[in-house]
């Protein structure tokens, strides 16, 4: 049920624009029903984690299946086990966490001016003989035509940048000052270079389609560009990217689970189970995250195998870089997702070094690596630094603001 | 920390009023002791004060430090497993301000103006120090002071501070007790206070 977001209540009473004691009730309806569903997702998760394990003697077949199937679920591109579950390897004596995060203040049409601001914070934290730690923050405006928009080639046509298209651009700025980081090192220590998030796109690979230059100038030639800079700085020295995700909702290898319980082959979801919906034999484990899956499997440290991501834009773009994902578990409550770009992947040392540097991180940032948390304290644009940004932008502009705009500012009886 | 022979730079100011300042130290724990003497300008115009309060603490405000060193072996191994903590944790001071330098005299009153912000920080020399104590009319503005730690125990702390920097530093605290004498001859139990730490 919608909640309303202004509840009028009866003459005399205080107003309040939202009344927690009805969310309370609604709260507990909500928990109730979850608690109702456990029993049901544990049989589930069970399912799963036996299919898994039964897939061991036919994995060629499992393959073979995924890649001639026709699902409107991405289903994860399997390895050559898909229960392992490893102890991180011992971290190097001496090395560097190197992470960046952003955030942005996105156009606000309600403003004369229009720009958008975007803040990274880069960290380096050195282990080791010598410890030391750099976190700097960058925060860049861009206000000029040509920074607001992207326009294809021609320049007949042009996407501005905002919303969505915006976390998309902070992304590759966050990508790049990683690049920065790492090309700056002066030290030949094994490196990790973390991400927030993810390594693909998805923005660019949603139901919103872009203009086909759109992705060029983003991923061709941003986010991609960059990663492969980083690329070319570890064929000289040892140096890992990785994309880490926290409390990950992906069914990736769920997915893959289906289509090994599906009778059909090829699998074709259209043809054989149209309006069919929680009628199939795959719905016996649909809705089972990844995460539940490797909670089991996984004692706190170990990590999954290695799959391979098989989103559209990973297969159309990336290439070397091709986003791979291993499970990783914390502790008894946490999970994570950790992506690395294909030349990492096929490294057995790098992606050790990825696996035991994001445990050794794990550990000294209570549950979440400390150099992400770090680079987030460093990158985050708080409410009231967006009030006060704009106050500047129309001070020093000398603009107006919309009505609207304004009134939300001063808020009057 | 000693009394050394070169005025040393160790932190800026922070916030400043015309009585008090606090600064900054550069290095996390490597406040000036309290009760010794810290400059802040350049010639010919400083301001000379002493240390009042120190505070080890985060640099952001809602981060609070938490205990991290169960599993080390030692306080060090704490900060080696955490390297960032030296850039999140800091130093602050705060100083009275007891005079200040009038072209080439000392003038033991307040300055015209107060330090600026930025201002960098300076130990005093040990020359320094007996040159701003051999008067000791600074007395005045500290035993007047209203401080959140006990004036006596920064007024003793000061004293036995400066005493070193003199030839003869058992005299100094003499004379000194003798001024303090003086100055609170009305109030028998600060000056005890203050004498039974000297």
């Amino acid at each position: 049920m919608a909640l309303s977001a202004y509840v009028i209540l009866p003459r005399g009473s205080r107003q309040v624009s939202l009344d927690l004691a009805q969310v309370a009730e609604q709260i507990e309806k909500m928990a109730a029903r979850l608690k109702a569903e456990q029993a049901e997702r544990k049989q589930k998760i069970s399912l799963a984690i036996e299919t898994l394990h039964k897939q061991a003697g036919q994995l060629d077949h499992l393959r073979q299946k995924i890649q001639s199937s026709r699902t409107t679920w991405l289903v994860a591109e399997i390895p050559d086990r898909l229960d392992i579950h490893e102890a991180p390897p011992p971290c190097p004596q001496d090395f560097i966490v190197l992470a960046s995060d952003g955030s942005h203040i996105d156009v606000d049409r309600h403003r004369s001016a229009r720009c958008f601001l975007i803040n990274v914070g880069t960290i380096k934290l050195r282990y080791g003989k010598h410890p030391d730690a750099e976190l700097s923050s960058s925060p860049s405006l861009y206000f000029q035509a040509e920074d607001l928009v992207i326009s294809s080639p021609s320049g007949n046509s042009y996407e501005p940048i905002e919303g969505a298209l915006l976390g998309v651009k902070r992304s590759v700025e966050e990508c790049h000052s990683l690049a920065d980081a790492a090309s700056e090192l002066e030290d030949s220590l094994p490196t990790l270079a973390l991400l927030d998030g993810s390594l693909v796109l998805w923005t660019l690979a949603g139901k919103k389609t872009y203009p086909e230059y759109v992705s060029q100038a983003l991923v061709d030639e941003g986010f991609l560009r960059y990663l492969e800079e980083m690329r070319k700085l570890s064929l000289v020295g040892q140096l890992a990217i990785a994309a880490y995700i926290s409390f990950p909702r992906s069914t990736e290898v769920t997915n893959a689970l289906r289509l090994a319980i599906c009778p059909h082959n090829p699998v074709d979801c259209d043809r054989y189970c149209r309006g069919k919906d929680a009628e199939r034999q795959c719905d016996s484990v649909a809705g089972v995250l990844d995460r539940a899956i490797f909670n089991q499997l996984l004692s706190a440290g170990e990590r999954s195998a290695t799959f391979g991501s098989r989103s559209s834009i990973v297969e159309q773009r990336y290439g070397m870089h091709r986003a791979n994902f291993f499970y990783i578990k914390i502790d008894d409550e946490e999970i994570a997702r950790v992506e690395i770009p294909l030349w990492v992947a096929q490294s057995g040392e790098l992606t050790g070094l990825v696996h035991a540097l994001i445990w050794q991180q794990c550990r000294q940032g209570q549950g979440y690596p400390v150099a992400l948390s770090e680079a987030h304290e460093k990158a985050v644009v708080t409410g009231a630094d967006r009030e006060q940004f704009w106050q500047l932008v129309e001070r020093d502009v000398a603009l107006k603001s919309s009505a609207k705009s304004r009134s939300k500012r001063n808020r009057w009886i | 920390m000693d009394l050394t022979v070169e005025a040393t730079k160790i932190g800026e100011v922070i916030e400043a009023s015309t009585g008090k300042f606090t600064a900054q130290c550069y290095q996390l724990n490597q406040a000036p002791p309290l009760g010794s003497l810290v400059k802040v300008g350049s010639m010919p115009s400083e301001i000379f004060a002493v240390v009042y309060n120190i505070e080890n603490h985060s640099l952001e405000l809602g981060r609070r430090p938490i205990a991290r060193g169960e599993s080390e072996e030692t306080e060090e191994g704490i900060f080696r497993a955490n390297p960032q903590l030296s850039k999140l944790l800091c130093t602050d001071f705060n100083a009275l301000v007891l005079g200040h330098r009038q072209a080439d005299d000392i003038a033991h009153w307040l300055p015209p103006k107060p330090a600026y912000i930025h201002n960098f920080v300076y130990t005093c020399s040990s020359d320094e120090v007996r040159d701003f104590t051999q008067s000791l009319h600074f007395l005045s503005l500290l035993v007047a002071a209203n401080l959140p730690t006990p004036v006596e125990e920064i007024t003793a702390a000061c004293l036995r501070y400066s005493s070193q920097a003199h030839d003869d530093p058992h005299a100094f605290l003499v004379k000194a007790g003798k001024e303090l004498a003086t100055l609170l001859s009305g109030d028998l139990k600060r000056l005890n206070s203050i004498l039974k730490k000297l």
